[in-house]
Protein backbone atom coordinates (compact mmCIF):
# COMPACT_ATOMS: atom_id res chain seq x y z
CA UNK A 1 0.00 0.00 0.00
CA UNK A 2 1.31 3.10 -0.53
CA UNK A 3 1.24 5.25 2.11
CA UNK A 4 -0.26 5.12 5.41
CA UNK A 5 -1.48 7.17 8.46
CA UNK A 6 -0.41 6.38 11.87
CA UNK A 7 -2.28 8.01 14.98
CA UNK A 8 -0.78 6.40 18.44
CA UNK A 9 -3.17 8.20 20.92
CA UNK A 10 -4.66 7.97 24.65
CA UNK A 11 -7.92 7.24 25.80
CA UNK A 12 -9.57 10.49 27.22
CA UNK A 13 -10.28 11.60 30.71
CA UNK A 14 -12.63 9.68 32.32
CA UNK A 15 -12.64 6.18 30.13
CA UNK A 16 -12.03 3.33 31.77
CA UNK A 17 -9.59 1.22 29.08
CA UNK A 18 -12.71 -1.34 27.89
CA UNK A 19 -14.80 1.66 27.94
CA UNK A 20 -12.29 3.24 25.35
CA UNK A 21 -11.47 -0.54 23.49
CA UNK A 22 -15.86 -0.58 23.10
CA UNK A 23 -16.03 2.92 22.10
CA UNK A 24 -13.48 3.10 19.26
CA UNK A 25 -13.82 -1.01 18.22
CA UNK A 26 -17.82 -0.27 18.06
CA UNK A 27 -19.02 3.02 17.48
CA UNK A 28 -15.55 4.78 15.89
CA UNK A 29 -15.02 1.80 13.62
CA UNK A 30 -18.91 1.36 12.66
CA UNK A 31 -18.43 5.22 11.52
CA UNK A 32 -14.73 4.58 9.38
CA UNK A 33 -16.88 1.94 7.91
CA UNK A 34 -20.00 3.87 7.15
CA UNK A 35 -18.49 7.02 5.97
CA UNK A 36 -15.00 5.61 4.64
CA UNK A 37 -14.13 7.85 1.47
CA UNK A 38 -11.03 6.89 0.00
CA UNK A 39 -9.49 4.45 3.06
CA UNK A 40 -8.29 1.63 1.43
CA UNK A 41 -7.84 -0.30 5.00
CA UNK A 42 -7.79 0.34 8.60
CA UNK A 43 -6.66 -1.57 11.54
CA UNK A 44 -7.25 -0.43 14.93
CA UNK A 45 -4.10 -2.11 17.28
CA UNK A 46 -5.18 -2.28 20.85
CA UNK A 47 -3.19 -1.44 23.52
CA UNK A 48 -1.65 -4.35 26.09
CA UNK A 49 1.02 -2.96 27.01
CA UNK A 50 4.30 -1.36 26.52
CA UNK A 51 7.00 0.53 27.57
CA UNK A 52 8.70 3.81 27.09
CA UNK A 53 12.47 4.66 27.47
CA UNK A 54 15.05 2.33 28.62
CA UNK A 55 15.53 0.83 32.24
CA UNK A 56 18.82 3.12 32.43
CA UNK A 57 16.62 5.92 32.37
CA UNK A 58 15.81 7.49 36.07
CA UNK A 59 12.79 9.24 35.02
CA UNK A 60 10.59 9.52 31.91
CA UNK A 61 11.93 11.48 29.08
CA UNK A 62 9.11 10.92 26.68
CA UNK A 63 7.41 13.94 25.29
CA UNK A 64 4.16 11.59 25.51
CA UNK A 65 3.60 8.43 27.28
CA UNK A 66 0.92 5.64 27.57
CA UNK A 67 -0.36 5.05 24.44
CA UNK A 68 -3.53 2.81 24.32
CA UNK A 69 -4.28 2.67 20.83
CA UNK A 70 -2.25 2.72 17.26
CA UNK A 71 -4.79 3.45 14.27
CA UNK A 72 -3.21 2.61 11.13
CA UNK A 73 -5.09 4.41 7.73
CA UNK A 74 -4.29 3.06 4.67
CA UNK A 75 -4.34 4.79 1.37
CA UNK A 76 -3.56 4.24 -2.15
CA UNK A 77 -2.04 7.95 -2.59
CA UNK A 78 -1.48 10.70 -0.76
CA UNK A 79 -3.97 12.89 -2.72
CA UNK A 80 -6.55 10.36 -1.07
CA UNK A 81 -4.80 10.40 2.13
CA UNK A 82 -5.78 14.10 1.95
CA UNK A 83 -9.31 13.82 0.39
CA UNK A 84 -10.13 11.74 3.45
CA UNK A 85 -8.54 13.85 6.01
CA UNK A 86 -10.18 16.93 4.57
CA UNK A 87 -13.26 15.28 2.28
CA UNK A 88 -14.85 17.88 -0.13
CA UNK A 89 -17.88 19.27 0.77
CA UNK A 90 -17.54 18.42 4.40
CA UNK A 91 -16.61 20.90 7.18
CA UNK A 92 -16.06 18.04 9.71
CA UNK A 93 -15.92 13.94 8.61
CA UNK A 94 -18.37 12.13 11.13
CA UNK A 95 -15.29 10.40 12.15
CA UNK A 96 -13.53 13.72 13.16
CA UNK A 97 -16.17 14.99 15.38
CA UNK A 98 -16.31 11.75 17.10
CA UNK A 99 -12.55 11.91 17.60
CA UNK A 100 -13.17 13.91 21.12
CA UNK A 101 -15.53 11.16 23.07
CA UNK A 102 -12.62 9.07 23.30
CA UNK A 103 -8.73 10.41 22.16
CA UNK A 104 -7.13 13.00 24.34
CA UNK A 105 -6.52 14.47 20.82
CA UNK A 106 -3.78 17.00 21.90
CA UNK A 107 -1.17 14.24 22.35
CA UNK A 108 -1.99 12.02 19.45
CA UNK A 109 1.35 11.09 17.85
CA UNK A 110 1.34 11.03 14.17
CA UNK A 111 3.10 9.11 11.16
CA UNK A 112 2.71 9.24 8.21
CA UNK A 113 4.48 6.39 6.70
CA UNK A 114 5.33 3.30 3.76
CA UNK A 115 5.75 0.40 4.07
CA UNK A 116 8.11 -2.40 3.58
CA UNK A 117 8.10 -6.22 4.75
CA UNK A 118 11.51 -7.52 6.19
CA UNK A 119 12.13 -11.20 6.15
CA UNK A 120 11.88 -13.08 8.74
CA UNK A 121 14.12 -16.65 9.91
CA UNK A 122 10.67 -18.16 10.79
CA UNK A 123 7.10 -17.61 8.92
CA UNK A 124 4.12 -19.50 10.89
CA UNK A 125 4.06 -22.95 9.54
CA UNK A 126 0.67 -23.78 9.25
CA UNK A 127 -2.57 -22.15 9.99
CA UNK A 128 -3.51 -21.90 13.02
CA UNK A 129 -7.21 -20.24 13.83
CA UNK A 130 -5.55 -20.06 18.16
CA UNK A 131 -3.01 -17.92 16.61
CA UNK A 132 -4.20 -15.01 14.99
CA UNK A 133 -5.05 -14.61 11.76
CA UNK A 134 -3.28 -16.37 8.59
CA UNK A 135 0.02 -15.96 7.90
CA UNK A 136 0.44 -13.91 11.09
CA UNK A 137 0.64 -13.97 15.06
CA UNK A 138 -2.02 -12.84 17.53
CA UNK A 139 0.17 -10.15 19.32
CA UNK A 140 2.16 -7.47 17.43
CA UNK A 141 4.53 -5.02 18.77
CA UNK A 142 4.91 -1.77 17.55
CA UNK A 143 8.39 -0.10 18.57
CA UNK A 144 8.32 3.67 17.76
CA UNK A 145 11.97 4.95 17.25
CA UNK A 146 13.40 8.33 17.67
CA UNK A 147 16.33 9.66 15.43
CA UNK A 148 18.85 10.64 17.07
CA UNK A 149 18.74 14.92 16.12
CA UNK A 150 22.70 14.95 15.09
CA UNK A 151 22.06 11.54 13.05
CA UNK A 152 21.37 12.56 9.05
CA UNK A 153 17.87 10.93 8.21
CA UNK A 154 19.51 8.59 5.78
CA UNK A 155 22.03 7.69 7.60
CA UNK A 156 19.72 6.50 10.67
CA UNK A 157 17.44 3.88 8.19
CA UNK A 158 20.85 2.58 7.51
CA UNK A 159 21.88 1.91 10.78
CA UNK A 160 18.93 0.90 12.53
CA UNK A 161 18.97 -2.18 9.62
CA UNK A 162 22.51 -2.86 10.37
CA UNK A 163 21.68 -2.74 13.93
CA UNK A 164 18.05 -4.95 14.01
CA UNK A 165 20.63 -7.81 11.43
CA UNK A 166 22.92 -7.68 14.18
CA UNK A 167 20.60 -7.91 16.72
CA UNK A 168 19.01 -11.09 15.47
CA UNK A 169 21.72 -12.38 14.85
CA UNK A 170 22.53 -12.87 18.50
CA UNK A 171 18.77 -12.98 19.26
CA UNK A 172 18.28 -17.33 18.63
CA UNK A 173 14.76 -16.68 20.34
CA UNK A 174 13.90 -13.65 18.73
CA UNK A 175 14.51 -15.15 15.18
CA UNK A 176 12.57 -18.40 15.79
CA UNK A 177 9.56 -16.35 17.03
CA UNK A 178 9.31 -13.78 14.95
CA UNK A 179 6.51 -14.24 11.98
CA UNK A 180 6.52 -11.07 10.24
CA UNK A 181 8.22 -7.90 10.82
CA UNK A 182 7.10 -4.55 8.73
CA UNK A 183 8.79 -1.17 8.73
CA UNK A 184 7.24 2.20 8.47
CA UNK A 185 9.31 5.22 7.28
CA UNK A 186 8.11 8.08 8.01
CA UNK A 187 7.35 10.05 4.83
CA UNK A 188 8.50 13.42 3.84
CA UNK A 189 4.69 14.05 3.08
CA UNK A 190 4.50 14.20 6.76
CA UNK A 191 6.26 17.34 6.96
CA UNK A 192 2.95 19.16 4.93
CA UNK A 193 1.10 17.41 7.66
CA UNK A 194 -0.89 20.64 8.80
CA UNK A 195 -4.33 19.04 7.65
CA UNK A 196 -3.64 15.77 9.63
CA UNK A 197 -2.51 17.71 12.92
CA UNK A 198 -5.92 19.64 12.32
CA UNK A 199 -7.96 16.09 11.84
CA UNK A 200 -6.46 14.27 15.18
CA UNK A 201 -5.97 17.92 17.13
CA UNK A 202 -2.61 17.33 18.16
CA UNK A 203 -0.19 20.07 19.65
CA UNK A 204 3.51 20.25 18.79
CA UNK A 205 3.75 16.23 18.40
CA UNK A 206 7.13 14.50 18.61
CA UNK A 207 8.47 12.99 15.74
CA UNK A 208 8.97 9.62 15.00
CA UNK A 209 10.80 8.44 11.60
CA UNK A 210 10.19 4.81 12.14
CA UNK A 211 8.00 2.42 13.81
CA UNK A 212 8.83 -1.36 13.36
CA UNK A 213 5.96 -3.59 13.61
CA UNK A 214 6.47 -7.15 14.68
CA UNK A 215 4.13 -9.93 15.10
CA UNK A 216 4.48 -12.95 17.62
CA UNK A 217 2.53 -15.55 17.80
CA UNK A 218 0.72 -14.64 21.55
CA UNK A 219 1.68 -12.93 24.32
CA UNK A 220 3.49 -15.60 25.40
CA UNK A 221 6.48 -15.26 23.36
CA UNK A 222 6.93 -11.43 24.19
CA UNK A 223 10.41 -12.62 26.09
CA UNK A 224 11.76 -12.81 22.35
CA UNK A 225 11.16 -9.01 21.60
CA UNK A 226 12.89 -8.34 24.94
CA UNK A 227 16.09 -10.18 23.44
CA UNK A 228 15.90 -8.66 20.48
CA UNK A 229 15.05 -4.84 22.07
CA UNK A 230 18.20 -5.95 24.59
CA UNK A 231 20.51 -6.24 21.68
CA UNK A 232 19.09 -3.06 19.46
CA UNK A 233 20.04 -0.90 22.52
CA UNK A 234 23.02 -2.32 23.32
CA UNK A 235 24.30 -2.10 19.77
CA UNK A 236 27.11 0.06 19.21
CA UNK A 237 25.75 1.93 15.85
CA UNK A 238 24.74 5.18 17.68
CA UNK A 239 21.41 6.10 15.62
CA UNK A 240 18.67 6.31 18.21
CA UNK A 241 17.36 8.34 21.22
CA UNK A 242 15.97 5.15 22.65
CA UNK A 243 15.17 7.79 26.42
CA UNK A 244 12.47 8.80 23.97
CA UNK A 245 11.55 6.22 22.12
CA UNK A 246 9.03 3.34 22.95
CA UNK A 247 7.19 -0.03 22.16
CA UNK A 248 3.64 -0.88 22.72
CA UNK A 249 1.80 -4.83 22.86
CA UNK A 250 -1.31 -4.47 20.85
CA UNK A 251 -4.07 -6.68 19.58
CA UNK A 252 -4.80 -5.68 15.91
CA UNK A 253 -8.10 -5.24 15.32
CA UNK A 254 -9.22 -4.82 11.77
CA UNK A 255 -11.79 -2.09 11.09
CA UNK A 256 -11.74 -2.25 7.14
CA UNK A 257 -10.17 -4.97 5.11
CA UNK A 258 -11.20 -5.39 1.54
CA UNK A 259 -8.26 -8.26 1.28
CA UNK A 260 -9.14 -11.80 0.94
CA UNK A 261 -9.14 -13.69 3.62
CA UNK A 262 -6.56 -15.91 2.46
CA UNK A 263 -4.22 -13.03 2.21
CA UNK B 1 42.74 3.78 5.59
CA UNK B 2 41.57 6.98 5.14
CA UNK B 3 43.26 10.48 6.07
CA UNK B 4 40.66 11.70 8.18
CA UNK B 5 42.54 15.02 8.75
CA UNK B 6 41.70 16.20 4.56
CA UNK B 7 39.57 18.71 4.00
CA UNK B 8 37.19 16.36 2.45
CA UNK B 9 36.77 14.75 5.94
CA UNK B 10 36.83 17.36 8.22
CA UNK B 11 33.92 19.16 6.48
CA UNK B 12 31.61 16.96 8.18
CA UNK B 13 29.14 18.53 10.35
CA UNK B 14 25.85 16.69 12.20
CA UNK B 15 22.74 16.98 10.64
CA UNK B 16 21.27 19.27 13.52
CA UNK B 17 23.89 21.46 13.01
CA UNK B 18 24.49 21.76 9.40
CA UNK B 19 20.76 22.73 9.50
CA UNK B 20 21.56 25.64 11.68
CA UNK B 21 24.36 26.85 9.81
CA UNK B 22 22.11 26.70 6.46
CA UNK B 23 20.27 30.05 7.74
CA UNK B 24 24.25 31.67 7.67
CA UNK B 25 24.97 29.53 4.53
CA UNK B 26 22.04 31.48 2.88
CA UNK B 27 23.64 34.95 3.74
CA UNK B 28 26.57 34.02 1.51
CA UNK B 29 29.11 35.20 3.84
CA UNK B 30 32.49 35.69 3.08
CA UNK B 31 34.94 32.64 1.67
CA UNK B 32 36.93 31.98 5.38
CA UNK B 33 40.91 31.87 5.62
CA UNK B 34 40.80 28.30 5.07
CA UNK B 35 38.35 28.54 2.26
CA UNK B 36 40.46 31.25 0.65
CA UNK B 37 43.39 28.48 0.35
CA UNK B 38 41.52 26.01 -1.70
CA UNK B 39 43.17 25.42 -4.99
CA UNK B 40 39.48 25.85 -6.41
CA UNK B 41 39.05 29.10 -4.64
CA UNK B 42 39.79 31.53 -7.41
CA UNK B 43 36.73 30.00 -9.37
CA UNK B 44 34.25 32.10 -6.66
CA UNK B 45 35.56 35.18 -7.90
CA UNK B 46 35.21 34.10 -11.97
CA UNK B 47 33.03 37.00 -13.82
CA UNK B 48 30.06 34.49 -13.99
CA UNK B 49 28.37 34.39 -17.79
CA UNK B 50 25.01 35.77 -18.42
CA UNK B 51 22.66 33.44 -20.83
CA UNK B 52 21.87 33.66 -23.76
CA UNK B 53 18.89 36.07 -24.07
CA UNK B 54 16.83 34.48 -26.60
CA UNK B 55 17.53 31.29 -24.72
CA UNK B 56 16.52 33.04 -21.48
CA UNK B 57 13.94 34.67 -22.45
CA UNK B 58 11.89 31.22 -23.85
CA UNK B 59 11.30 31.08 -19.56
CA UNK B 60 9.39 34.28 -19.27
CA UNK B 61 5.88 32.71 -20.53
CA UNK B 62 4.70 29.26 -20.45
CA UNK B 63 4.42 26.58 -23.10
CA UNK B 64 1.57 24.70 -23.96
CA UNK B 65 1.36 21.91 -20.96
CA UNK B 66 -0.03 19.38 -24.29
CA UNK B 67 3.91 19.63 -25.16
CA UNK B 68 4.84 17.96 -22.01
CA UNK B 69 6.30 14.66 -20.88
CA UNK B 70 4.82 13.23 -17.83
CA UNK B 71 7.39 11.05 -15.40
CA UNK B 72 5.40 8.36 -15.65
CA UNK B 73 6.09 8.38 -19.43
CA UNK B 74 10.02 9.04 -18.43
CA UNK B 75 11.60 6.76 -21.01
CA UNK B 76 10.33 9.45 -23.60
CA UNK B 77 13.61 10.86 -23.00
CA UNK B 78 15.43 7.84 -24.47
CA UNK B 79 13.79 9.05 -28.18
CA UNK B 80 15.73 11.89 -29.28
CA UNK B 81 13.96 12.16 -32.85
CA UNK B 82 10.63 12.88 -30.87
CA UNK B 83 12.43 15.01 -28.38
CA UNK B 84 14.04 17.14 -30.82
CA UNK B 85 10.78 17.42 -32.68
CA UNK B 86 9.10 18.82 -29.67
CA UNK B 87 9.79 21.58 -27.05
CA UNK B 88 12.80 21.48 -25.56
CA UNK B 89 13.39 24.87 -23.51
CA UNK B 90 9.87 26.07 -21.30
CA UNK B 91 7.52 25.20 -18.45
CA UNK B 92 4.25 25.39 -17.33
CA UNK B 93 1.69 24.00 -14.99
CA UNK B 94 0.48 20.29 -15.94
CA UNK B 95 -3.61 19.98 -15.97
CA UNK B 96 -3.16 18.36 -13.13
CA UNK B 97 -1.21 21.00 -11.17
CA UNK B 98 2.58 19.98 -10.97
CA UNK B 99 5.43 22.01 -12.30
CA UNK B 100 6.92 21.36 -15.56
CA UNK B 101 10.09 22.82 -16.51
CA UNK B 102 12.25 21.63 -19.82
CA UNK B 103 15.73 22.86 -20.63
CA UNK B 104 18.07 21.72 -23.58
CA UNK B 105 21.86 22.82 -23.89
CA UNK B 106 24.85 22.43 -25.98
CA UNK B 107 28.36 21.74 -23.95
CA UNK B 108 30.52 21.63 -27.00
CA UNK B 109 33.75 21.02 -24.66
CA UNK B 110 31.98 18.34 -22.07
CA UNK B 111 32.64 14.36 -21.99
CA UNK B 112 30.33 12.19 -19.75
CA UNK B 113 33.08 11.21 -17.49
CA UNK B 114 33.78 15.10 -16.73
CA UNK B 115 29.46 14.86 -15.77
CA UNK B 116 29.75 12.26 -13.47
CA UNK B 117 33.20 13.29 -11.36
CA UNK B 118 31.29 16.65 -10.96
CA UNK B 119 28.69 15.02 -9.35
CA UNK B 120 30.37 13.38 -7.22
CA UNK B 121 33.01 16.13 -6.50
CA UNK B 122 30.89 19.19 -5.53
CA UNK B 123 29.32 17.78 -2.56
CA UNK B 124 32.10 17.16 -0.32
CA UNK B 125 32.75 20.84 0.73
CA UNK B 126 30.05 23.83 0.68
CA UNK B 127 32.72 26.38 -1.33
CA UNK B 128 32.80 23.48 -4.04
CA UNK B 129 28.73 24.18 -4.70
CA UNK B 130 29.37 27.49 -4.21
CA UNK B 131 31.98 28.37 -6.90
CA UNK B 132 29.27 26.50 -9.44
CA UNK B 133 26.56 29.69 -9.03
CA UNK B 134 27.85 31.82 -6.88
CA UNK B 135 25.06 33.95 -6.83
CA UNK B 136 22.44 31.93 -5.66
CA UNK B 137 24.52 28.33 -4.46
CA UNK B 138 24.78 28.75 -0.87
CA UNK B 139 25.88 25.48 0.98
CA UNK B 140 26.00 21.66 1.06
CA UNK B 141 26.41 18.48 2.95
CA UNK B 142 26.82 15.05 2.98
CA UNK B 143 25.63 12.41 5.43
CA UNK B 144 28.76 10.62 7.45
CA UNK B 145 27.68 7.23 5.13
CA UNK B 146 27.14 9.42 2.02
CA UNK B 147 30.44 10.97 2.32
CA UNK B 148 32.16 7.45 2.69
CA UNK B 149 30.07 6.10 -0.09
CA UNK B 150 31.37 9.33 -2.34
CA UNK B 151 35.14 9.16 -1.70
CA UNK B 152 34.80 5.03 -1.73
CA UNK B 153 38.17 4.77 -4.45
CA UNK B 154 36.08 1.45 -5.28
CA UNK B 155 33.16 2.98 -6.47
CA UNK B 156 33.11 4.37 -10.27
CA UNK B 157 32.56 8.34 -10.16
CA UNK B 158 29.38 7.38 -12.71
CA UNK B 159 27.74 5.61 -9.35
CA UNK B 160 29.05 7.30 -6.23
CA UNK B 161 25.85 9.05 -6.05
CA UNK B 162 23.21 6.06 -6.18
CA UNK B 163 21.65 6.33 -2.89
CA UNK B 164 23.07 9.87 -2.11
CA UNK B 165 21.73 13.03 -0.99
CA UNK B 166 22.80 16.40 -1.44
CA UNK B 167 21.86 18.60 1.17
CA UNK B 168 21.74 22.00 -0.64
CA UNK B 169 21.13 25.58 0.16
CA UNK B 170 19.87 27.46 -3.02
CA UNK B 171 18.14 30.04 -4.37
CA UNK B 172 15.66 29.15 -6.99
CA UNK B 173 14.64 33.12 -7.72
CA UNK B 174 12.02 32.40 -4.61
CA UNK B 175 14.64 33.12 -1.88
CA UNK B 176 17.04 30.51 -0.25
CA UNK B 177 15.59 26.75 0.56
CA UNK B 178 17.12 23.80 1.81
CA UNK B 179 16.80 21.32 -0.56
CA UNK B 180 17.66 17.65 0.29
CA UNK B 181 18.29 16.10 -3.47
CA UNK B 182 17.94 11.93 -2.92
CA UNK B 183 20.16 10.56 -6.39
CA UNK B 184 19.52 7.69 -7.74
CA UNK B 185 20.96 5.06 -10.55
CA UNK B 186 18.99 5.64 -14.23
CA UNK B 187 17.37 2.04 -13.57
CA UNK B 188 15.66 3.65 -10.05
CA UNK B 189 14.89 6.43 -11.82
CA UNK B 190 12.58 4.04 -14.18
CA UNK B 191 14.78 4.16 -17.60
CA UNK B 192 14.62 0.90 -19.31
CA UNK B 193 18.31 0.32 -19.03
CA UNK B 194 18.60 -1.87 -22.38
CA UNK B 195 17.79 1.52 -24.47
CA UNK B 196 19.24 4.00 -22.31
CA UNK B 197 22.55 2.34 -22.52
CA UNK B 198 21.92 2.92 -26.13
CA UNK B 199 21.11 5.97 -25.98
CA UNK B 200 22.40 8.03 -23.61
CA UNK B 201 26.01 8.79 -22.89
CA UNK B 202 25.11 9.61 -18.65
CA UNK B 203 22.91 11.19 -16.32
CA UNK B 204 21.99 12.48 -12.79
CA UNK B 205 18.52 12.79 -11.34
CA UNK B 206 16.29 11.63 -8.52
CA UNK B 207 13.99 13.22 -6.03
CA UNK B 208 14.24 16.63 -3.76
CA UNK B 209 12.05 17.88 -1.05
CA UNK B 210 12.76 21.51 -0.77
CA UNK B 211 11.91 23.86 2.09
CA UNK B 212 12.49 27.38 3.01
CA UNK B 213 15.72 28.10 5.40
CA UNK B 214 13.31 29.83 7.18
CA UNK B 215 10.71 27.08 7.84
CA UNK B 216 7.62 27.30 10.42
CA UNK B 217 5.47 24.69 11.16
CA UNK B 218 3.46 26.32 8.47
CA UNK B 219 5.77 26.03 5.73
CA UNK B 220 5.61 23.62 2.73
CA UNK B 221 7.64 21.36 1.97
CA UNK B 222 7.73 20.85 -1.74
CA UNK B 223 8.85 17.49 -3.61
CA UNK B 224 10.05 17.25 -7.30
CA UNK B 225 11.69 14.85 -9.65
CA UNK B 226 14.53 15.89 -11.40
CA UNK B 227 16.57 14.72 -13.97
CA UNK B 228 19.49 15.39 -16.18
CA UNK B 229 20.35 13.94 -19.12
CA UNK B 230 23.41 13.73 -21.38
CA UNK B 231 23.39 13.18 -24.60
CA UNK B 232 26.88 12.67 -27.40
CA UNK B 233 26.28 15.91 -29.60
CA UNK B 234 26.84 14.72 -33.39
CA UNK B 235 28.87 17.89 -33.91
CA UNK B 236 30.52 17.40 -30.31
CA UNK B 237 30.44 17.58 -27.12
CA UNK B 238 27.07 16.85 -24.71
CA UNK B 239 23.98 17.57 -25.20
CA UNK B 240 22.31 18.23 -21.80
CA UNK B 241 18.51 17.79 -21.38
CA UNK B 242 16.67 18.55 -18.06
CA UNK B 243 13.11 17.99 -16.91
CA UNK B 244 11.93 18.55 -13.46
CA UNK B 245 8.25 17.60 -12.34
CA UNK B 246 6.94 19.63 -9.24
CA UNK B 247 4.80 18.06 -7.20
CA UNK B 248 5.76 14.53 -7.46
CA UNK B 249 7.38 11.90 -5.84
CA UNK B 250 9.02 8.77 -5.85
CA UNK B 251 6.62 6.68 -3.56
CA UNK B 252 7.98 3.21 -1.80
CA UNK B 253 7.45 1.25 -4.96
CA UNK B 254 9.48 3.76 -6.71
CA UNK B 255 6.92 5.08 -9.12
CA UNK B 256 5.87 8.47 -9.28
CA UNK B 257 2.69 10.20 -7.61
CA UNK B 258 1.63 12.96 -7.68
CA UNK B 259 1.14 14.35 -4.14
CA UNK B 260 -0.72 17.84 -4.31
CA UNK B 261 -3.82 18.03 -2.50
CA UNK B 262 -6.82 18.04 -5.14
CA UNK B 263 -7.26 21.47 -6.64
CA UNK B 264 -3.91 22.72 -5.85
CA UNK B 265 -1.24 23.51 -8.28
CA UNK B 266 2.40 24.36 -7.95
CA UNK B 267 2.86 28.13 -7.80
CA UNK B 268 3.69 29.69 -11.25
CA UNK B 269 6.52 31.55 -9.64
CA UNK B 270 8.41 28.95 -8.45
CA UNK B 271 8.02 26.56 -11.50
CA UNK B 272 9.20 29.89 -13.70
CA UNK B 273 11.89 30.56 -10.98
CA UNK B 274 13.09 27.17 -10.82
CA UNK B 275 13.29 27.01 -14.83
CA UNK B 276 15.21 30.45 -14.94
CA UNK B 277 18.01 29.08 -12.13
CA UNK B 278 18.46 26.30 -14.01
CA UNK B 279 19.73 28.12 -17.61
CA UNK B 280 21.52 30.59 -15.23
CA UNK B 281 23.11 27.37 -13.06
CA UNK B 282 24.46 25.64 -16.35
CA UNK B 283 25.19 28.40 -18.33
CA UNK B 284 27.81 29.19 -15.85
CA UNK B 285 28.70 25.33 -15.49
CA UNK B 286 29.37 24.74 -19.33
CA UNK B 287 32.06 28.05 -19.34
CA UNK B 288 33.43 26.37 -16.15
CA UNK B 289 33.59 22.65 -15.78
CA UNK B 290 36.01 22.10 -18.52
CA UNK B 291 38.59 24.51 -16.82
CA UNK B 292 38.41 22.96 -13.43
CA UNK B 293 38.17 19.71 -14.29
CA UNK B 294 41.32 19.86 -16.39
CA UNK B 295 42.72 21.00 -13.03
CA UNK B 296 41.38 19.37 -10.53
CA UNK B 297 39.42 16.06 -12.10
CA UNK B 298 41.61 13.29 -11.55
CA UNK B 299 40.04 12.37 -8.15
CA UNK B 300 37.23 13.05 -4.97
CA UNK B 301 40.99 14.86 -2.91
CA UNK B 302 42.37 18.06 -3.25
Amino acid sequence: MPIKLMAASRRRPGLTRAEYFRYIEHYHGTVARVERFKIEKYIQNHVIDGAFGVLSDDSHQNKVTDRDAVVELHFDSFRDMLATLEPEGVTQSRANQDGRFFADEANNVLVMAEEEELPVASPMPAFNPGLGEPGHGALKVMQYIMRRPDVFPQDFHRLWRRAHDEALATSSYANEMFRKITVSRRSRVNDNDAAARAHFRMVDPPVYDLVVSITLDSMEQVGAFRQYFDAMTKSALDFADWSQSFFLYVRPVRIIDDASAKE
Amino acid sequence: MADMTKPEWQAQKTYDQNRADCRVKATRPPLTPDEEKRPFAKYYYDEIPQPDPVHYATMDEPMDPADAIYPEDINRLLDVPALEAGVEIGWCNLPNGAGYIANRIHYPQFTADMVDWWFAWHPLEDLRYRIWYPPQHAGIMLSPMDRARILDDSIPNREKNWGVVHNVTENCDNGYENIDIAFRSPADAGFDMEKFDKVAATMAGGMGWAVTVDKTDESITAPALMVHMFYDAPEGGLIHRTRFWMGYRFNEKDKPELCLPPGVSVPVEAVQGLARHNVKEYTRWREFLPRIHAELGSGMYC
